[in-house]
């Protein structure tokens, strides 16, 4: 028998991801599959070179970043605060807790529109459905977090002789920065999520306008392309969320 | 130290009634007594971290002068063993340069050299267990409460550990209160023992001088003369509480 040795994995990984592309192109060339639908992945490369070569992709990037950023890090202040107080402080968690159940309930994405006639098709309700979306996962990681914390460390920092700001400072603000920082790929994840679906609901720029203007004009090379790049970004984002995850919990 | 008629409710009825113990100045006693028999509240009494019902504790020292040890490590997990064993003398108004001296000089007390650097979560359960014991002795406390703090340890790491805190203890004239169930080391760490009934309404039933001096090596105070019958009568002592209390629960 054949043992697959597990540090080759990345390779075999993609070597299958090579063959796919192979397969599907030779399907393309050989007209089994429509361009119309599914365009070969040459088709994909080129209208990707092509968004890059002249330059007209950077203001997209730049408005879904910027939409998708400031949401996540407006949606994780408010997260962090309301879970916090709601926390500390029943009677304020008696009241938003069914309000954020529901939230949390419902595809918040359905929201957007409304974002749209509140907000208008700018930044702003971008920016609004990506912090809605991020904000409700914190606040529920920070509240039930907080709920949590181990009483024996609590007792522990009294025993030594802690006040309540110790007891802030070393036990609850760590506790709230681990909870934070576990969840932080799924925010980024939200973030763009709202990002994308606000652009693509109404805007005039954004990778998810150029979506669906992709949509509406039948172009399905753009739109693979774009979504390519979405995914691309979105890893990004990934790998600098893990590297300071893994740094800023290395004691974990 | 003095505790006089404490009874301690969680509920209904008192885990513990009317109990009274004493520890002189550098004496060394301990609490033996069957599982729920509320020896950890009567500790949890005395630091004030449990309201009793009814008595009254004299602690005797300021509330920094006592030192708590507790079944479980407890470390901040976030915080390495140096900033861990500092963290009390920082809560007491050192300055956070000379409680990390202090950690270190404690963490090489403890035989664990060179381990500052380590989080919890990287070093095994004797060397956290001594990062703990480090914690709470670098405050010099005069009064040290144990809650079966060798309980979770391996019989070999188990008794170097407890042959170093008794060494410690001794040196620093410390006195202590040590909570177990482990009669044999209560026996040979002991001055005094005080056994416990079986809760509810758990009562001090008995006390024992144990007539080995101190300071002892640990290994020959089980192998001393005077060891075997005390054991053999607290063991007696201990079997007819919990049966006594059996047989009352099957008549009723």
């Amino acid at each position: 028998m054949t043992t697959f040795d597990p540090r080759w994995k990345w390779m075999r990984q993609l070597a299958a991801f090579a063959v796919l592309l192979l397969l599907w192109e030779a399907a393309g060339r050989a007209g089994l599959l429509n361009p119309l639908f599914v365009p070969s992945p040459s088709l994909i490369g080129r209208a990707l070179y092509e968004l890059f070569a002249d330059g007209r992709i950077w203001p997209h990037i730049d408005a879904t970043f910027t939409a998708a950023l400031l949401g996540l890090a407006l949606g994780i202040l408010a997260g962090i605060v309301l879970g916090v107080v709601a926390a500390l402080v029943p009677p304020v968690a008696e009241l938003l807790e069914p309000v954020m159940t529901l939230l949390n309930a419902i595809p918040r994405v359905v929201l957007a529109p409304l974002f749209v006639i509140w907000l208008g098709i700018d930044l702003a309700s971008k920016v609004a459905l990506a912090f809605i979306l991020v904000a409700v996962v914190i606040f529920f990681t920070v509240f039930n977090g907080i709920r949590q914390v181990d009483r024996k460390l609590v007792e522990r920092i009294v025993t030594l002789g802690g006040g309540r700001w110790d007891l802030v400072r070393h036990v609850y603000l760590p506790s709230v920065a681990a909870w934070v920082l576990g969840n932080l790929k799924i925010a980024v994840g939200f973030a763009f999520t709202g990002a994308c679906v606000g652009e693509f609901v109404a805007a005039s720029r954004g990778l998810g306008y150029l979506l669906s203007f992709a949509q509406s004009t039948y172009n399905s090379a753009l739109m693979f392309a774009l979504i390519f790049l979405i995914m691309v970004v979105v890893l990004l984002i990934f790998a600098i969320a893990g590297r300071l995850e893994k740094h800023l919990l290395r004691w974990n | 130290m003095r505790v006089r008629d404490l009874t301690i409710s969680y509920g209904r009825e008192p885990v513990l009634e009317g109990a009274s113990i004493e520890v002189d100045h550098g004496e060394f006693v301990s609490l033996v007594g069957p599982s729920g028999s509320g020896k950890s509240s009567l500790l949890r009494a005395v630091i004030g971290l449990q309201q009793p019902l009814a008595g009254t504790v004299e602690a005797g020292y300021a509330p920094s002068e006592i030192g708590m040890l507790f079944q479980d490590d407890a470390l901040l997990p976030w915080k390495t063993a140096r900033d861990n064993v500092s963290l009390g003398l920082t809560f007491n108004g050192m300055g956070r340069s000379l409680a990390l001296v202090q950690g270190d000089f404690w963490l090489d007390k403890l035989g664990l050299a060179g381990f500052g650097d380590r989080f919890p979560r990287h070093l095994s359960g004797g060397q956290r267990k001594r990062v703990a014991i480090a914690q709470v002795l670098a405050m010099q406390p005069k009064l040290l409460l144990m809650d079966e703090p060798f309980a979770s340890l391996d019989a070999i790491v188990r008794a170097r550990i407890i042959q170093d805190v008794a060494e410690l203890v001794e040196r620093e004239r410390i006195s202590v209160l040590l909570v177990t169930h482990d009669l044999e080391e209560a026996i040979s760490l002991s001055d005094r023992v005080y056994l416990l009934s079986q809760g509810p309404r758990a009562r001090i039933t008995q006390q024992y001088q144990v007539p080995i001096a101190r300071p002892r090596d640990l290994v020959k105070a089980r192998v001393h003369p005077a060891f075997g019958p005390l054991y053999e009568k607290l063991w007696n002592d201990l079997s007819h509480e919990v049966d006594f209390d059996r047989l009352a629960e099957a008549a009723e």
